[in-house]
Order: C-alpha cells, then structure tokens, then sequence
C-alpha cells in the first residue's frame, strides 16, 4: 500500500479546481472561434480565469507560495506581491453549472442549518471532505455577512485546515477617517503576516503600479456606467458583473484588465450612439439589487428581455461608485485601498453597514439610471439585506417605482424555482401594468 | 423537576423573567428612574448604570406575534430579531428613555434601522463591535465607549465622572460574582436549583436595578443553603447557544429528566463568568478589555472558538456534564456553525452534542420533548 505525500495530496485537492479550469478552457476557445458583437469580450474574460487557475495550479506544482481569500480583502496587495489567489467560496460560483452541486448542497445537511448561506454551506463542506487546494495562508473575510465570518471559524477545528495561518482584518461598523485609519492599520497587520508566511515581500513602489493600474480600470468603469444610463441601455445582465471580475477578481491591477475595459467602454460607446439597445424594444428598465446569479443568467434573464423587455440595467455587482485610490503615499495608498474593500466594493458597501447605505444606493441609481422597478432577490443567505425589505420598500414607494421581494438562493435552483419567479414577475409586471411584449 | 425551597426572591426572580417590565423596574420608573436598553450582551450596561440609569437587556418576552415587523424583515430573520422588532412598533417597549445596539449580527443589527426610523424612542444608539479580540480592538472600543458616554451625557444633560463608572463597575461585577456563586451550588451532585429557575435568576439580572438585584440575590443564596437538592435526574446537561431567555423552555428539557447544571448563554456564564478588572486605572479602558478580550465571546468573535471550546471543557468537568444541548434560533447563521464545532469536538470526548433549532416564543413542545428523550435514551439513561 502506497502513503499518499503531502504533494499527492495537494494535486488531489486540485481535482475540482482542474475541472473549473478546463471548464474555462472550453469556454474561451468557443468565444474566440466566434467573435462578434458584446460577446468578444466573453474570450479575454475566460481565458484570465483560466490563466488564474493555472497560476494556483503551477503554485502548487512547484511549491510555491499562494493565497486564499476574498475581492474584498484588498487582492492588489497579493498581485503587488505576487502571489497567486483564488476565492476561497469558488465551489458555488464556478461550479453554478455543475451537475454536481445540488448533491454537494444537499450533502452539507449534515453539518450546518439549511439556512445559512449556501455559498459558505458548500464551501465549509469543501474544506471538511478536504476537497479545495489548501493554501499557504488564508486572508478571512470577517464582512459583510455572518456567514463568512461563521465559515472561517470552522477551519479552526478543521484538522487540515487548522494548521494553515490565517488572519483576517477586522472591519469597522463605519466610513469616516477614523476607521479607515483603523482598517489600514489591520492591513499593515496583513502585509506582515503575509510577509512572515509566504516569504515575499510587499514593495511599495510595485504596490503603486498595481494600483494606478486598477485606477485606470476603476475609471474606465465609472465611464462604463454613464453609458449605462442610456435609454435604451446598451448591454443586459451579466455586463456589470463581468466588469467586477475583472476588476477585482481576476485581472486586478493587470493592464490586460484595463485594455478589456477600454473594450468594453468602446462596444457601449458604439451602440449608444446606433441608439441600439440590449433588447429592441426596452419597455422595463429594472434594479437588481444583488449579484446576477449565474444559474438565474440562462433562463430568466434572457425570458425577461424576450418577453416584457426587460433589461436589468444595473444591479449591485455593476454598480460601484469607485473612489479611486491616491498613490503619493503608503499612508494614501492603505486608505485607499481600506475604503475600496469596505465602502466601494459591492455587497460590502451595502452590507456591512448601517442600513442608510442600502436606501441611497437605491436612490442613486433609480435616479440616475431611469429605473422603473426595483427588485431584492433575497438571497436566503442575505439576512441583513431581507432585513431591510420594509425601509427598501418605502424608499421606492417615496421614488415612484414598484419593488418586488423574491426570496431565493442566489446558489441553488431548487430553493425558489425559474418557473415560479417567472410566475412573479408575471404577476409584477401585471400589476405594473405591462403586458408581455408582441 | 423542582427547585425545592421556598423563596420569596426566587418567586420574584421567575416573575422578572415571565414579564417584560417586572415590579422591581416598574418601581424604579414610578421613583422617576430611567431605562436604557441593550440588545447584546456585549453593550457595556455600566455606562447605563452609571449614568443614573437601568440598563436593560432587551427581549421578546410576551410577544404574541410579529405581524408589524413582517412589513419590515423577510421571514428569514432569526425570530428574536422580529418578535423584539414588533414589541418596539406595538409600543411595548414606550417605557425605555433608550436602546443601544452593537452590530452584533446580521439579523439584530438591522433592528436599529427599522427602530430608528418607526419607533419614537428618545435615544437610539448603534455602537461599532470589532469581530477581534487582540489589542487593537480594545482600543477602538474604548473610543466607542467615550461616544456612547458622550452621546448620553449629551442626551441627559450630565457628566459622568471615572469615579461613577468605577462605582456601577463594582456593582456589576458584585452581580457578576453573586451569579457565579449561584452556580456553584450546581456543581454539587444534587444541586439546590433546577436549571430552569437558574436562568431566571439571570434574566432578572438584566432586568432590574443592580442594586436591588444583588440584595435580592443574597437572599436567595441564603435561602438556598439548607434546601435538599435534586436527585431525580437521569443526567446533567448543559446547554450552550445564543439569546435563550424563556426559563420554561429549559424546564421542558427538565421535565424530561435531564437537568440543566450549566451552560453557556448570553443569559448565562458568558455574562458573567469573568470580573472587570477593577485594578485597571482608566475604567473605560477596563470595560474595553473585558467586553472584548476577557469576556468568554460568542461565535461573533473571530479566532476566539479555542477559548470558548475551553470554558465548555472545564464546565464538563467541574459540573460534572454528560451531555450538552446546543440550542439555536432558525436562521441564525453564527450559531449553525459553532454548534457544528462544538459537537465535533466533544463527540469523540464522550459527550454527546445535541443540536436544537427552536423559534424564539416557545412552541413544538412535543416534538421537542421526543427529541429530548430520544436524546438521554441514546445517553443510557
Ligand atoms: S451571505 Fe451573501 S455575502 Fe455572505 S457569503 Fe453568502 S452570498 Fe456572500
Ligand atoms: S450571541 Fe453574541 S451577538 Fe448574539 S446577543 Fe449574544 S453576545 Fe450578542
Ligand atoms: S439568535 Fe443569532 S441571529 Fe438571532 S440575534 Fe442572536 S446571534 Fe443574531
């Protein structure tokens, strides 16, 4: 009988990882091959996801030092420092299409509620059947919800997963100086941690570049989001979370995100100036004030704009008024950086603090974006959000819009079928008014 | 299952704990005395104490309902979170001058924002809770500790002096150690109090002047001391888990015959198992270290589980525990995992973990009771 070494181990860990990316691999080919329209910018998207896997993949290969953790904890300091990262709460997310994942979730009975957050359920059943590559070191999330604080704790009497370090930065309650001075002291703490535990060093200097990089990508993007508030609107669903992929999740401070960026502006650019729109006739311009779930992009969506037009023109993933980031200094560039990870950064912006945050979020853009309904999915995992359906629904009462409360599971289909919330907006858009289109 | 003495205090004790405004309150408020809420157990009641008022830790108790608060908060809210939501819309809680609030947790933390905007309370107040316990937290605590205190000086028109803070730490912490010794008493083979009535003790502790409470309590100790004690259990328990404030819910555990020795509540030795340090010169500074670094936490706090797993090791021991019971409001997420946690640990020790989901208004009483009985089945006894 052959002992399986700490190396075999990790290559079986990549077992699912390897899946994704082939996954992505498939995916990018099949988008170069046929480049047209929106849709060219879907190739350089995957292939970065592929390149992010691999980059985890070779890291364990060779020994090297990688990290798992979160968009909202600050990734341009692990690019500055060169070490690859992947997102820790991957399995929902990149395995959305896998036939698999119901299994999984229903698997994680056994250890948690049916209430908390599918997202966490999965990935904690993950780190308990030893199924994800394990990290030299873990950068937790402690915002903006109780589950991810929740899940971390659980690698505390994970016997693998105890022995990886992991350090989280405590988040403050508010926005003003005060805590971002607090929060950038709790990054400095993080910088040396990774320092002790991977062996690299941060460099300032290459920490600007990474940043003035992002900058550039962050402006690209607010000019993105006028081109938004075109009517008809230029792009559907999908557009804004894709832009925050690249942005904070897979090509962070590379200029390969800011050239898909420049490409993204000029394919909106082009087609505000056509006046031509995602859907040809735009009769519904809707809020979605959450993440675009992915299982939800294959049927509903599309269903939306065929038969009422109705064209999600925002939704929280896109919408991210960015501050952009100060470079004179460390001191400027670790505020900055603070601020972005808990102010700007969607669902940390709306979620970690108080509930002012949600309503003038929702003001802002109905406003801005001529929005005509708001919808709260009400991912079961978004308590402090469902928390808030009484004052978001006065809010849009007091704008002149409808507001509608789904209540379902951003990560599982089974939990608020497509059938029964196309039911809803049928009877919505009724209410409204609107009869389906043609 | 029955505490087998007869006592006034503990007679009082059970009604402060039935009642959401009991008769030792309500004679504070006819003398004029005010009534802060809290709606943690990690907001600094010493502060309220010291500012001439009673810090009160908000509940449910009585609620019938949550029909005023389902406008506000999805079904999936913990059921604490709505029912004390309701009381505060139907007007229930018009007798407090206050409330202050932590961001405790995803579901409690959204009170304050519905409160603030449909309640008419004087003074709302929400505090920033670092998840941390190192040392940098204490000191962004302690600055949220001189604005709370500033934000009720201003509010009351008073000043409150170190040497005021340094008084209510003192008759805190005598709460602290009155409790501690009622629960020493539970560490005997045949404990003087059913678990029951234990937490009413604590619940009253939250819920009425400092002062009264601790003469109140030191009777009960003394009445307490010649009784016969308990010996018709099948097994002793403890139970760990959040905001459990209903004592009936832990005699329907008891009249199963598992008695409740102990346990580790936020109505419970989490509140006072630890003593501020009284030594410390600065007495914010001292509150600061003990709400977030001497204080056993709950879940909320992050890397702190080993500490936590350690206190409910060293009650198995002294308390001589068989079996735990990890009681859990649906939806609350922080519990799931640490009740996950805990079972995992002490399984293979030898001591069987029982999770409970429950509704925060007691209900599904048979079907809790076939649990509980399957439970100390599985347990031999
Ligand atoms: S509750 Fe929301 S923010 Fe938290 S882990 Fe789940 S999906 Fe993410
Ligand atoms: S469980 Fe924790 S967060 Fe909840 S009330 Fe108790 S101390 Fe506060
Ligand atoms: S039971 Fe859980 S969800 Fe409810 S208030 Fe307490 S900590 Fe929050």
């Amino acid at each position: 009988m052959t002992t399986e070494t700490e190396k075999d181990k990790q290559m079986r860990r990549l077992a699912k990882f390897i899946e994704e990316r082939d996954s992505y691999e498939a995916m990018a080919k099949a988008f170069g091959q046929s480049p047209s329209g929106t849709d060219k910018l879907y190739a350089p998207l995957t292939e970065a996801y592929v390149e992010q896997h691999n980059a985890v993949i070779r890291a364990v290969e060779n020994g090297d030092p990688f990290v798992a953790s979160y968009y909202g904890c600050q990734p341009e300091i692990y690019v500055a420092m060169d070490l690859p990262w992947y997102t820790f709460l991957t399995p929902v997310f990149t395995n959305a299409m896998s036939p698999t994942l119901p299994e999984e979730i229903d698997a994680t009975e056994s250890l948690f509620g049916k209430d908390f957050c599918t997202a966490f359920r999965v990935a904690g059943y993950w780190v308990e059947k030893d199924l994800a590559p394990l990290p030299t070191a873990i950068i937790a999330m402690l915002h903006p919800c109780d589950a991810s604080l929740a899940a971390h704790q659980l690698m505390q009497t994970n016997e693998i997963w105890r022995h990886v370090p992991m350090f989280g930065c405590d988040p403050p309650y508010w926005n003003d100086e005060r805590s971002l001075d607090y929060y950038a002291n709790e990054t400095r703490l993080m910088i040396s941690f990774l320092e002790e535990h991977t062996g690299r060093k941060l460099d300032m200097d290459r920490l600007r570049e990474v940043i003035e990089e992002s900058n550039k990508m962050f402006k690209l993007w607010i000019e993105y989001n006028e081109l938004r508030r075109a009517v008809p609107c230029p792009h559907g669903y999908g557009v804004g979370l894709q832009a925050f992929g690249v942005a904070m999740n897979i090509l962070v401070g590379d200029p390969k995100g800011t050239q898909w960026f420049t490409d993204l502006v000029e394919d909106a650019e082009m087609l505000v100036r056509e006046g031509t729109g995602k859907v040809e006739n735009e009769r519904v311009r809707i809020f979605w004030f959450d993440v675009v779930s992915l299982g939800l992009s294959l049927d509903l969506f599309p269903w939306l704009e065929q038969e009422y037009g109705a064209v999600v023109v925002m939704d929280m993933f896109g919408y991210t008024p960015y501050t952009l980031i100060d470079t004179t200094s460390e001191e400027t560039m670790l505020k900055g950086l603070g601020k972005r990870a808990l102010c700007d950064a969607p669902m940390m912006r709306q979620a970690r603090g108080v509930a002012d945050n949600w309503i003038g979020d929702i003001r802002q853009v109905v406003t801005d974006y001529k929005i005509d309904c708001v919808v709260w999915p009400g991912h079961m995992g978004h308590k402090d959000g469902s928390a808030n359906i009484g004052m978001m629904r006065e809010v849009c009462r007091e704008l002149g819009v409808p507001f509608m409360n789904i209540g379902m599971d951003n990560f599982d289909e089974r939990y608020t079928t497509t059938a029964e919330i196309k039911e809803m907006f049928s009877r919505f858009f009724d209410s409204m008014g609107l009869a389906k289109a043609g | 299952m029955e505490t087998k003495v007869k006592s006034k205090a503990l007679q009082q004790f059970q009604e402060a704990a039935e009642t959401l405004v009991n008769p030792e309150l309500k004679k504070w408020m006819e003398q004029g005395g005010k009534v802060m809420a809290l709606f943690c157990s990690c907001g600094p009641e010493e502060i309220i104490t010291a500012a001439g008022m009673v810090p009160f830790r908000a509940r449910g108790t009585g609620s019938t309902g949550t029909e005023l608060a389902d406008a506000y908060m999805a079904s999936i809210i913990c059921s604490f979170t709505r029912h004390s939501l309701n009381m505060g819309l139907r007007g229930d809680y018009d007798f407090i001058e206050g409330a202050v609030w932590l961001n405790t947790c995803d579901h409690c933390r959204r009170i304050y924002d519905n409160w603030k905007r449909k309640v008419d309370t004087p003074f709302v107040h929400i505090m920033s809770l670092p998840k941390k316990t190192e040392k940098p937290q204490v000191a962004w605590y302690r600055d949220e500790l001189v604005i709370l205190k500033e934000a009720v000086e201003k509010h009351l028109g008073i000043t409150i002096t170190d040497d005021k803070l340094r008084e209510a730490i003192k008759t805190h912490n005598e709460t602290r150690r009155l409790l501690k010794q009622l629960y020493e008493l539970r560490k005997r083979d045949n404990p003087p109090i059913t678990g029951a009535d234990a937490l009413a003790v604590v619940v009253a502790s939250t819920a009425m002047p400092r002062e009264r409470f601790n003469e109140m309590l030191k009777e009960l100790l003394q009445d307490l001391k010649e009784v016969e004690g308990i010996k018709d259990y099948r097994a002793r328990l403890m139970i760990t888990g959040g905001i459990l404030d209903d004592p009936n819910y832990i005699k329907v555990i008891e009249d199963q015959g598992g008695l409740v020795v102990t346990d580790m509540l936020c109505f419970g030795t989490r509140i006072f198992w630890n003593d501020v340090d009284e030594k410390i010169g600065d007495p914010l500074q001292a509150l600061a270290q003990y709400y977030i670094a001497d204080r056993y936490s709950c879940p909320r706090m992050f890397q702190d589980y080993p500490r936590r797993a350690a206190l409910v090791r060293d009650m198995i021991r002294d308390f001589k525990v068989d079996a735990i019971i990890g009681e859990r409001l649906l939806f609350c997420d922080i519990w799931t995992v640490e009740h996950y946690q805990l079972g995992k640990e002490f399984r293979p020790e030898g001591i069987p973990y029982m999770q409970l989901d429950r509704e925060y208004i007691l209900g599904g009483i048979g079907q809790m009771k076939t649990r509980v009985q399957a439970f100390l089945e599985t347990l031999g006894r």
